[in-house]
C-alpha cells in the first residue's frame, strides 16, 4: 500500500528470505533476526533489535486466517497482567509471568506442549506494594543460550534455557526507595540492557548493561543529575540546542528534585548494530505535579542514544520539556530506513505517548517530522526550527485547580503497548487508545518507598466516544493510511505477519487479526480474559506457522479487573477506572497462553 | 529585636504611602469635623441670643449673611473632598508603579498555621525554600504571589504595606518596597482556625550584601552532622515520624506537610513566631507542640529523654 | 421567662449536648503514647474455639470512631501520608479498594490500625515508628468512614477528589459481613 515508495528494506528483506543467514543489514534488522525468521524463532519481544514485530512467516494470509484453530493452551496459575509475548527458540517455548515472575519452559516438540520445567526466582510479596500499573513483566530475551529477565523486587535474573537453572542474578532495583524493574531487557552486543521503572515513587531514574556472562554492571546511566552521573560527556553531541549546556541534569530542577525525579526506564531498548547506539526513552519526570519542578526537567521525557559498550550518551531529544500529564517516551523505537526527501537515511520512527508520530535520524537526533497521529488539545505542534513543543498554557495544571478536558489523557496517545512495522506495506500498525482527562494537582510529599504524584486524575473516552483506536500510519508521507475504532482501549501490541496479516487482541478478550492493506477484520477468537500481551508468530516443530498470545487482563489500564478495584471512585488506579467502570462486567482475571494454528 | 509592630511604621514604600494618604484624611477630616463643631456651637449660642425674635411671628427669607455661610461651607467641603480623591488616585498611582518593576518573585503559600515561603526566579535551580520567614533586600520592589493551602489567611507586614487575603483556589498578590533595614513581625489578619494568633511570619530588611549572603547560604543543602548526638539525632529525624512531614533538602526527609526545616536553626523564630529561636524553646516545642500551640498539626512524639536530645542537637546543626 | 419558653430552652440544651462528645476535640491523645491494641487479630478462626469474647469494641477505638474531629484529621493524614497514591479516594489501585466490603485483613478499627502499623505481605508498608497512635487511629477512623461504617453526622461533608458527586463518604455503603461486625 505504500505506493509509489519501494522500500529498500523490504527489497534487502525478501532477499535475505531466499539468501544466507549471515547478513548485515544497513541498521533496520540485524543479522540475527534475518536468521531467526528463517528459523521462526522468537528470541525477543520486539522479534529484532530494531524492533519491527514483524514476522517473515506467510503460511496464515487473509484467505486461510478464518480457519485458525486453537492448537494447545497453557494455564499460568497467575490471575494478573499479562504483558509478555511468549519466546519461541527451537522447539521450546518460554513464558514470563508477572508476580512472582516465573518462566515457564513448555515442550513444542510433544503433543500439548507440557512443562518442561518452571524457575522462580521469588521475588518478596512487598514488591507488589510499589508496583505503579499492576505487577506485571514485559517479557524476557534470549540470547546464548541463555534467557534473561527482571524481576520485580529489581534484579536481573540469568537463566540457562536449556536446564532451567539459575546462570547468575543481579541486584540492581531497591523496593525500599519505590524500584521495580519491569521491562523486557535488550541484548546487545554481549550486554544485557536493562532499567528500572517507579516514576511514580520519586525514584531516579536509569540504565546499565551488564555482562551476558557474568552479570557484572558494565555501565549504569543516571537519567536525571550531573553529566558525570548520566555519562555525557565529549562525544555528546544533542541535534537541538534546548538539550545543551552543562549539568543541565541538574540545572533544570529546582535544589535537589532531581535526585527523586523520574527519568525511569521502563520501556524498550532498540539498538543498531551499525552505528553500535542503543536508544531508549526516559519516563515521566516526578511528581505528576509541575509547579513542584519548574525547569524542563532533564533528562525525563526523552529520547537517548548511547554507545553500546560505554554507556555514553551520543544524543538527546526532549519529547516533552517539563511534562504535565505523565506523557513518559518509553515507547517502541522502530528502526527502518526511509526516504527523506527522495534521500534514503536511517531513522527511527516513535508513536510516541504525547501523540506525536515521530521520525528522526537516528545518527544525530535530528526532527525528520512529527506529526500528531491522535487527537491533543494541550500542543499546538513542535517548532520546526527548536525542535521544542508548543504547549497550550490554558491547559496546564494547577495545584487547588481542576484543569478538564485535557487529550491525551495520562497514558497519552499510546501507552507501552508496541505497534509492528511491515516492511512489505511501509506501514506502522499502532493499536492505541482515545482517552482525555481531568486532573488536579495537588502537592505531593516524597517519602520514600510510597508513591509521589500529586494528582487526582479522572479519565473518561476522547472525542468519538470510542476508548480504543487502530490506526495505520504511513511514516515517509506522515499520515494515516486508515483507521478503525475500537469500544475498549486497546493495551497489546501488535504483531504484523509476511502473510498480510496485522494481530491484536482486545481488553474483554477477542484476538483479532485484520488485513494489513485496508484494516478489515478478517478473523476473531474469543480468549478467556482480556488481551494486553504481545502476539507472536514461528515456525513449530512440524514446519508450519503458529501465532501465539496470553490472555490475562490486567496493566494500569485492566488494573480494575486484576486488583478488583472499585468503580465507585473514579479517581482509582491513577484515574483509568473512571474510564474502564464497564470493564469487570465484560472480563475476568486469567493467565492462559493460547496458541493458533491453521488446520492439517 | 523586632521593630515595634506598627502601620505608622511607614518602613515599606506602599506602608508609607498609605501613611501619608491617611494622614492628609485625617488632617482634613479634622479640620472639618472641628469646624462642623465649631458651626453648631456658634449655632447654639446664636440662637440662644435670637430666640425673642424669631418667635415674633416673622419668617421672612435668610438673612444673607446665612446664605454665604452657606455658600462658603459647601465649598469647602467639596474642596475637601476633591483634595481627598485626586490624593488617594495619586497614591494608587504610584503604588502602581512600585508595583509594575518587581526585581525579587517570591510566593507564599499559607498552611494552617504556618507560611511556606518560596523565591522562586528564572532559574530553578536557583530557587529557594523556606518557612515562616521573609528576607527581603532593602529598596528592591519584590512581588509576592499569595496561595492558600487550605483555608483564608491574610498576609500582613504593618510596618511595610497593607493587608492581602490568601484565598484557596485562587492567587493573590502584593507588592513590598521596603525603605528601612529593620526586624519586622508579620501577623495572620484573617482568622483561620484555632491556631490564628500564633501565625506570625519574621519578616527582615537588609542590604543587598546581607541579603545575597543569606540566600546563598540557604541554597546550600543540609550538612550532614558530625557529632554523635546530631548523628543519632539524624537517625531519629531521617527514621522515625519527623521525615514523614518535613523536607530537609539535601537528606532523605522530602516531605510538604509541615514546614521546611533545611535551616531552622537561623531564624528568629520557632512555629511561626510561637516561641523565640533558642535552645530552651527547641526542647519544649520538640518534646509537646500541643502545650505550645494546642490543635496545630505536629502531634507530641512521646519522644524518650535521650531522643529528645539527639534531635534538638541535630536541630541545632540547621543553619 | 414564661414556663414553655423555659422547658423548651431546657430541652435544646439537653439534644445539643449530644453532639458534645461527636465534637470533642483531644489534640494531644490520651496518654501520649497510647498504643494500637497488639491482639487484634486479623482472623476469624481460632484453634480450640474463641476465646471469650472476640468483637468487644475497645473503648480507645470508640474514642476515635465516631469523633468527627478524628475522621477529619484522619482525612487530612490520608492524603499528606500518601495513603491516596495506593488506595485512591477508597477505590484503590496499586492497593486495594477501602470503600468496598472486602477486607482481607479485617475492617474492625482495631484491625484497620493493627494493618497500618504492621504492614501487611503483599505489599502494604508498616507505618510503626512513622506516625503516632493518636495519627493512626485517626487514620483508621477516616478508613472506617469512607465505607460507611461509622456514624453519618461524625463524618465530614466535602472529601478531597475533584468530583461532581456526593462525597463517597456520604453514600450508602455495605456493612462488614455479620459477625466481624464489632458494633455491639
Amino acid at each position: 500500500m505504500a505506493g509509489a515508495v519501494r522500500w529498500r528494506l523490504a527489497a534487502l528483506f525478501i532477499c535475505t528470505l531466499l539468501a544466507t543467514p549471515a547478513f548485515a543489514q544497513t541498521g533496520a534488522v540485524t543479522a540475527r533476526s534475518v536468521a531467526q525468521a528463517d528459523n521462526g524463532n522468537w528470541e525477543m519481544p520486539g522479534k529484532n533489535v530494531a524492533a519491527t514485530r514483524f514476522s517473515a512467516m506467510r503460511e496464515i494470509t487473509p484467505a486461510n486466517v478464518r480457519n485458525l484453530r486453537v492448537a494447545f493452551t497453557a494455564s499460568t496459575g497467575i490471575n494478573r497482567g499479562h504483558e509478555a509475548p511468549p519466546l519461541v527458540i527451537g522447539g521450546t517455548m518460554y513464558l514470563v509471568t508477572p508476580f512472582p515472575n516465573k518462566l515457564i519452559a513448555l515442550d513444542l516438540t510433544k503433543p500439548g506442549a507440557p512443562t518442561k520445567w518452571v524457575f522462580n526466582p521469588k521475588p518478596p510479596t512487598a514488591a507488589q506494594g510499589v508496583a505503579c500499573c499492576d505487577v506485571v513483566n514485559r517479557g524476557a530475551v534470549y540470547a546464548n543460550g541463555r534467557l534473561f529477565f527482571n524481576t520485580l523486587d529489581g534484579r536481573t535474573v540469568a537463566v540457562d534455557a536449556r536446564s532451567g537453572k539459575l546462570a547468575w542474578q543481579t541486584k540492581l532495583g531497591d523496593i525500599q526507595r519505590g524500584e521495580t524493574m519491569t521491562m523486557a531487557p535488550t541484548v546487545a552486543n554481549g550486554k544485557v540492557i536493562v532499567g528500572n521503572s517507579g516514576g511514580e515513587m520519586g525514584v531516579r531514574g536509569w540504565i546499565a548493561a551488564l555482562d551476558t556472562g557474568s552479570g557484572r554492571v558494565v555501565w549504569k546511566a543516571f537519567n536525571t543529575g550531573p553529566d558525570k552521573d548520566v555519562l555525557i560527556g565529549p562525544r555528546f553531541r544533542p541535534f537541538y540546542a534546548m538539550d545543551r549546556g552543562k549539568d543541565l541534569g541538574v540545572k533544570t530542577w529546582p535544589p535537589g528534585a532531581w535526585k527523586i525525579g523520574g527519568g525511569s526506564v521502563w520501556g524498550w531498548v532498540s539498538y543498531d548494530p551499525q552505528l553500535r547506539l542503543i536508544y531508549y526513552g526516559t519516563g515521566n519526570p516526578g511528581p505528576w505535579n509541575p509547579e513542584q519542578r519548574p525547569g524542563d526537567n532533564k533528562w525525563t521525557t526523552g529520547v537517548f542514544a548511547r554507545d553500546v559498550d560505554t554507556g555514553q550518551a551520543v544524543w538527546f531529544y526532549q519529547s516533552t520539556p517539563h511534562d504535565l500529564y505523565d506523557h513518559d517516551d518509553i515507547n517502541e523505537i522502530i528502526l527502518v530506513d526511509m526516504p527523506v526527501a527522495k534521500r534514503m537515511r536511517p531513522v527511527l520512527l516513535r508513536p510516541a505517548r504525547n501523540g506525536f508520530f515521530y521520525v528522526h535520524d537516528r545518527r544525530t537526533g535530528q526532527l525528520l517530522s512529527a506529526k500528531p497521529y491522535s487527537y491533543m488539545n494541550v500542543a499546538k505542534g513542535i517548532d520546526p526550527h527548536t525542535g521544542r513543543l508548543i504547549p497550550v498554557p490554558e491547559k496546564e495544571p494547577k495545584v487547588g485547580r481542576v484543569v478538564r478536558n485535557i487529550c491525551p489523557a495520562a497514558p497519552g496517545a499510546k501507552d507501552w503497548n508496541p505497534a509492528a512495522f511491515s516492511p512489505i506495506t511501509g506501514v506502522v500498525y499502532i493499536p492505541h487508545i482515545n482517552l482525555c482527562m481531568d486532573m488536579g494537582a495537588l502537592e505531593a510529599n516524597y517519602i520514600a518507598g510510597t508513591p509521589y504524584v500529586g494528582a487526582d486524575v479522572k479519565m473518561y473516552a476522547g472525542p468519538g466516544g470510542n476508548r480504543g483506536v487502530f490506526t495505520a500510519w504511513d511514516p515517509v508521507h506522515a499520515r494515516k493510511v486508515w483507521e478503525f475504532k475500537e469500544d475498549l482501549p486497546l493495551w497489546s501490541p501488535a504483531l504484523a505477519t509476511a502473510g498480510g496479516l496485522v494481530f491484536y487482541g482486545t481488553m474483554d478478550g477477542w484476538f483479532k487479526a485484520i488485513d494489513q492493506r485496508n484494516g478489515k477484520l478478517v478473523w476473531q477468537f474469543k480468549t478467556g480474559s482480556g488481551i494486553i500481551g504481545q502476539p507472536i508468530s514461528y515456525r513449530g516443530p512440524d514446519g508450519h506457522q503458529y501465532v501465539a498470545v496470553m490472555s490475562g487482563v490486567g496493566g494500569w489500564a485492566g488494573a480494575i479487573v486484576a486488583g478488583k478495584l472499585d468503580p465507585r471512585d473514579g479517581t482509582a488506579a491513577l484515574g483509568f477506572v473512571n474510564a474502564m467502570k464497564d470493564l469487570p462486567a465484560r472480563t475476568d482475571a486469567g493467565g492462559m497462553l493460547y496458541v493458533f494454528t491453521l488446520p492439517r | 529585636m523586632n521593630t515595634v509592630q506598627s502601620v505608622f511604621g511607614g518602613q515599606g514604600a506602599e506602608g508609607a504611602q498609605f501613611l501619608s494618604l491617611m494622614t492628609l484624611f485625617t488632617v482634613v477630616t479634622t479640620i472639618i469635623y472641628l469646624l462642623v463643631l465649631a458651626y453648631l456651637a456658634l449655632a447654639l449660642w446664636r440662637r440662644r441670643r435670637t430666640e425673642h425674635t424669631v418667635e415674633s411671628g416673622d419668617h421672612a427669607a435668610e438673612p444673607p449673611p446665612q446664605r454665604t455661610a452657606l455658600i462658603g461651607w459647601v465649598a469647602l467641603v467639596n474642596t475637601g473632598l476633591i483634595v481627598l480623591t485626586v490624593a488617594s488616585f495619586l497614591t494608587d498611582r504610584a503604588m502602581a508603579r512600585t508595583a509594575s518593576s518587581p526585581a525579587l518573585e517570591i510566593e507564599i503559600i499559607g498552611h494552617q498555621w504556618w507560611w511556606d515561603v518560596k523565591y522562586t526566579g528564572a532559574d530553578p535551580s536557583q530557587s529557594l525554600e523556606t518557612a515562616n520567614e521573609l528576607h527581603l533586600p532593602v529598596g528592591v520592589p519584590a512581588h509576592i504571589t499569595l496561595k492558600s493551602a487550605d483555608v483564608i489567611h491574610s498576609f500582613w507586614v504593618p510596618n511595610l504595606a497593607g493587608k492581602q487575603d490568601l484565598i484557596p483556589g485562587r492567587q493573590t498578590d502584593i507588592s513590598i518596597k521596603p525603605t528601612r533595614t529593620g526586624l519586622f513581625r508579620s501577623q495572620c489578619a484573617e482568622f483561620c482556625g484555632v491556631q490564628h494568633t500564633h501565625m506570625a511570619l519574621d519578616v527582615t530588611v537588609e542590604n543587598r550584601a546581607d541579603f545575597l549572603r543569606w540566600y546563598r547560604a540557604g541554597l546550600q543543602p543540609a550538612k550532614a552532622p558530625t557529632a554523635p548526638l546530631a548523628k543519632a539525632g539524624y537517625a531519629y529525624v531521617m527514621t522515625r515520624q519527623c521525615a514523614m512531614c518535613h523536607n530537609i533538602t539535601g537528606t532523605e526527609a522530602g516531605s510538604h506537610f509541615g514546614p521546611d526545616l533545611t535551616h531552622l536553626a537561623s531564624r528568629r523564630s520557632i512555629a511561626a513566631g510561637t516561641l523565640p529561636m533558642n535552645r530552651g524553646n527547641l526542647y519544649g516545642w520538640v518534646a509537646d507542640p500541643q502545650a505550645n500551640k494546642p490543635g496545630s498539626k505536629m502531634p507530641t512524639l512521646g519522644l524518650e529523654p535521650n531522643e529528645l536530645h539527639a534531635v534538638v542537637a541535630y536541630l541545632e546543626t540547621l543553619k | 421567662m414564661s414556663s414553655p419558653c423555659r422547658a423548651s430552652l431546657a430541652l435544646a440544651a439537653v439534644a445539643l449536648l449530644g453532639g458534645c462528645d461527636r465534637e470533642e476535640r483531644d489534640s494531644r491523645g490520651q496518654p501520649v503514647t497510647e498504643t494500637v491494641p497488639a491482639g487484634a487479630t486479623a482472623d476469624t478462626i481460632y484453634p480450640g474455639g474463641p476465646s471469650g469474647s472476640t468483637v468487644t469494641l475497645s473503648p480507645k477505638a470508640a474514642a476515635y470512631e465516631n469523633n468527627a474531629y478524628h475522621i477529619a484529621q484522619g482525612q487530612q493524614l490520608y492524603g499528606q501520608m500518601n495513603c491516596v497514591g495506593c488506595h485512591a479516594h477508597g477505590g484503590g489501585g496499586m492497593g486495594p479498594a477501602l470503600i468496598d466490603d472486602e477486607w482481607r485483613y479485617g475492617g474492625r478499627i482495631e484491625q484497620i490500625a493493627t494493618t497500618i502499623v504492621e504492614g501487611r505481605p503483599n505489599g502494604m508498608p508498616s507505618f510503626r515508628g512513622k506516625l503516632t497512635d493518636t495519627q493512626i487511629w485517626e487514620l483508621a477512623a477516616y478508613v472506617r468512614a469512607m465505607s460507611g461504617q461509622v456514624r453519618k453526622d461524625a463524618v465530614g461533608a466535602r472529601t478531597d477528589e475533584p468530583s461532581n458527586t456526593p462525597p463517597l463518604t456520604q453514600t450508602r455503603r455495605e456493612p462488614i459481613v455479620p459477625g466481624e461486625d464489632a458494633t455491639p
